[in-house]
């Protein structure tokens, strides 16, 4: 059933747009539709523009300009005139730890993020219903997410010590804990604490997602006498497919990005094991001074990160107006 | 013609992008001379154990800077080492910020090479009451030699030893070790039971190089020698297995010291349990005074004999401590350097120096006032310390060989943990060590 194209024209949008089939005929043609959209106040979006300008598009530039030249503390003063190295940062970044870094930053994110989706979402399922405490343990549930990531990295890596309540609890039930906080351990830890800070967030989009939820399909199951299985599987985690899918991404990019857990958690210089992106990149910027070379691993991770994101976004197709039509 | 042209538009590129970048970030400065209606930005480090004194410290400093000057006063604060150089940074790309900051001792060589603050030639020195008035030996990070200083001692913080009088008396100790060999032998003697011989940081990211650096410097290695490191070298091989042996093969160190910051090693000494804790400076008094310990304990000099031997070797440094504390900077970017001048004057003058050591536990780099200390018992090791310190060697590239040197240790816990680090690991880590700061000297400018 062909109707009328339901698309939404946002600010600036000069694209053509299909005619609806009821304005044929009509004496306003595409000129006129031309005209009027040439009226959109289109500097509203002036302040958008300069603040993005500001605070995306210039550092982005220079940083992409810094990755090119030679830039240390030799050079720091007078870095307008600093040598200009083209790829030479980016071929140093790949022999000297990146590649290492971007393998266990990814298979962190990626470990992390699988392991919070069924607990965000179990917990959004179990705080769907109504019941008494219903708002406390909803409260309880974002306890991790609410409290500063320095505040979560310090109190794990007091937990955490050899000689830490987690060791000594252990070793009530006869396991030595070893070392969490440094060799390959560490990685773990890293994930351990992640996930106990983060499953609250795809707790939260799940949340979301369950409250879109017509309470139609809710009395449709109950009158059809699905099970609660059958009702789970096949109608409700369809809906919330789509907010699942868009945490997965976001927490994925938010888990690489992480800086602040493994700094604290471990110090600088960090275990080999969990020398992530962020505090290769912290490390050859502020304590080795190489900036020009960090800038190309800041790069190097702009761009691993932004490949996943965009190839979502095409797949999806992930447009507020678009899923805000479509039911 | 035509490249040199490209450069320049790349040039006059990068300078807008970066002038809108910063604008945000820039102050004005004051104008030129000195005087009423000035200010002067100072930036310091923030002082977390006498967070009231130093408010009240910087007050009365301010009060006596405008009462001389006219000037007003500004302080900036940074919180850590990171804090600090990330505010030099900013401050040098973008040639304004404070006019005085107040550096590390081992970041002096990184902000030299950075060539963003006033060289003192004999005017200068003069102009805040003349070089003499130093202890000697605290200029020795100011620069790479006497005609190339920047750094302007203000105060010290040595690193000594701290021991437990009662445990060393129980145990027939009469004084404290003078050599690292001495010391592992009293440690032994001290440990029984659930009491142990020494505290060490392990997992401090600053502290493992300082034992290190000394050890290799007392057995004759500088570690830096010209343009090359020695980091593959059979002295700091010695200093490691000695650092390392007493958990693995000495065990004279409680086992939960693999996870110590220098905060828990002192935390662990003052618990009364401990005879020694190796590497802490005056500023922990106020620490060990809470404690099990108050009334029972001593700074002593560190051990200044290297491990495996009883004397030094002829090429061997009595290094007692780092250089350690913090020098005075003035910005070349500055338009208001005779008002810093000033200001330099007024805090490393022999009155403020006593003041500020009376206020906030920092030892005076003036000479005159440190001298009036030395009748204090307490503190007659550290101001020893502050006299027999050595500095690291005064190259661009310390950083990352301070680092590397970290890093050996930092890979090395888990080894630590299980007991045993074996000399192929450390051997192979040393390589690695020695490759990364060869490295980093390679590209000093």
């Amino acid at each position: 059933m062909a109707g009328p194209t339901t698309r939404a024209v946002a600010p600036g949008d000069v694209g053509p747009v299909a005619t609806p089939p009821e304005c044929e005929g009509r004496s306003r043609g595409w000129r006129g539709a031309a005209r009027g959209r040439q009226r959109h106040p289109l500097w509203l979006l002036l302040p958008g523009g300069v603040l993005i300008t500001l605070i995306i598009i210039i550092p982005l530039l220079l940083a992409i300009d810094i990755s090119l030249i030679d830039l240390d503390q030799y050079t720091l003063r007078t870095w307008l005139a600093a040598p200009f190295v083209g790829l030479q940062n980016f071929v140093e970044a790949f022999s000297s730890g990146l590649p290492r870094a971007i393998w266990i930053s990814v298979s962190f994110a990626v470990i992390s993020t699988v392991a919070t989706v069924p607990l965000g979402v179990a917990a959004a399922l179990v705080t769907q219903n109504r019941y008494r405490g219903r708002a406390w343990v909803r409260a309880a549930f974002l306890v991790p997410y609410v409290l500063p990531s320095f505040v979560v990295a310090t109190v794990w890596r007091t937990m955490l010590q050899p000689d830490g309540i987690v060791n000594a609890m252990l070793a009530v039930v006869g396991i030595d804990g070893g070392l969490w906080l440094s060799g390959p351990n560490s990685y773990w830890t890293l994930i351990l604490v992640e996930i106990w800070a983060a499953w609250p967030f795809v707790y939260l989009m799940a949340l979301a997602g369950l409250q879109s939820v017509d309470g139609e399909v809710h009395e449709a199951c109950a009158i059809d006498g699905a099970s609660w299985w059958l009702k789970l599987r096949s109608v409700i985690l369809p809906y919330l497919r789509g907010p699942v899918l868009l945490a997965c991404l976001l927490a994925t990019l938010n888990h690489i990005n992480n800086f602040t857990l493994p700094y604290v958690l471990f110090g600088a210089p960090a275990p080999d094991d969990v020398n992530v992106m962020p505090m290769l990149v912290y490390v050859t910027s502020f304590q080795t001074l190489r900036f020009g070379l960090s800038a190309a691993m800041a790069i190097v991770s702009l761009l691993i990160i932004a490949v996943p994101l965009f190839v979502y976004l095409r797949a999806l197709r992930l447009d507020v107006h678009e899923e805000g039509g479509r039911k | 013609m035509a490249f040199r042209s490209r450069r320049s538009v790349v040039a006059l590129a990068r300078a807008a992008v970066l002038a809108i970048a910063l604008g945000a970030c820039g102050r004005g400065d004051g104008g030129a001379g000195s005087g009423a209606g000035k200010t002067l930005y100072v930036l310091i480090g923030a002082n977390t154990q006498y967070p009231q004194e130093q408010q009240a410290w910087q007050k009365e400093i301010s009060d006596k800077f405008r009462a001389q000057t006219g000037a007003t006063v500004k302080w900036e604060m940074f919180s850590s080492a990171n804090d600090e150089l990330t505010k030099i940074q900013t401050s040098v790309v973008s040639g304004t910020g404070p006019d005085v900051c107040a550096v590390g001792t081992t970041l002096t060589p990184t902000a030299y090479s950075t060539k963003a603050f006033v060289k003192f030639g004999d005017k200068e020195w003069a102009k805040i009451g003349g070089k003499d008035k130093f202890i000697p030996s605290a200029l020795g990070i100011s620069g790479p030699d006497d005609s190339n200083q920047v750094g302007i001692p203000w105060v010290g913080r040595p690193f000594v030893m701290v021991y437990n009088t009662e445990l060393l008396k129980a145990a027939g100790i009469e004084k404290p070790a003078t050599s690292w060999d001495e010391l592992t032998r009293q440690a032994k003697q001290l440990t029984k039971g659930d009491q142990y011989g020494l505290a060490v940081a392990y997992k401090d990211n600053y502290d493992p190089w300082k034992f290190v650096w000394g050890m290799a410097a007392q057995a004759g290695n500088p570690l830096v020698d010209g343009k090359t490191a020695r980091i593959a070298d059979p002295t700091v091989e010695k200093a490691y297995q000695t650092y390392f042996g007493w958990l693995t093969t000495d065990k004279v160190v409680d086992p939960a010291a693999v996870g110590w910051t220098n905060a828990q090693a002192l935390a662990a000494f003052a618990r009364g349990k401990t005879g020694y804790f190796a590497l802490t400076s005056a500023l922990a008094a106020k620490a060990l005074d809470a404690g099990e310990v108050k009334g029972k304990w001593a700074f002593a000099l560190l051990p200044t004999v290297p491990p495996g031997a009883t004397s030094r070797p002829a090429n061997g440094v009595e290094a007692a401590s780092i250089l350690s504390g913090d020098n005075l900077l003035v910005a070349d970017y500055s338009k208001n350097k005779d008002l810093a001048f000033q200001f330099v004057m007024l805090i490393t003058d022999q009155d403020a120096q006593v003041d500020i050591y009376r206020k906030l536990g920092q030892l005076p780099a003036n000479a005159k006032a440190a001298a009036s200390l030395l009748s204090d018992p307490k503190l007659a090791a550290v101001v020893e310390a502050q006299r027999k310190s050595v500095a690291t060697p005064f190259t661009g590239a310390w950083a990352d060989i301070q680092l590397a040197l970290t890093n050996v240790v930092v890979q090395s816990i888990p080894d630590l943990a299980k007991g045993a680090v074996s000399d192929a690991a450390l051997a192979s880590k040393l390589d690695a060590a020695q490759k990364a700061s060869q490295s980093a000297l390679n590209r000093a400018k």
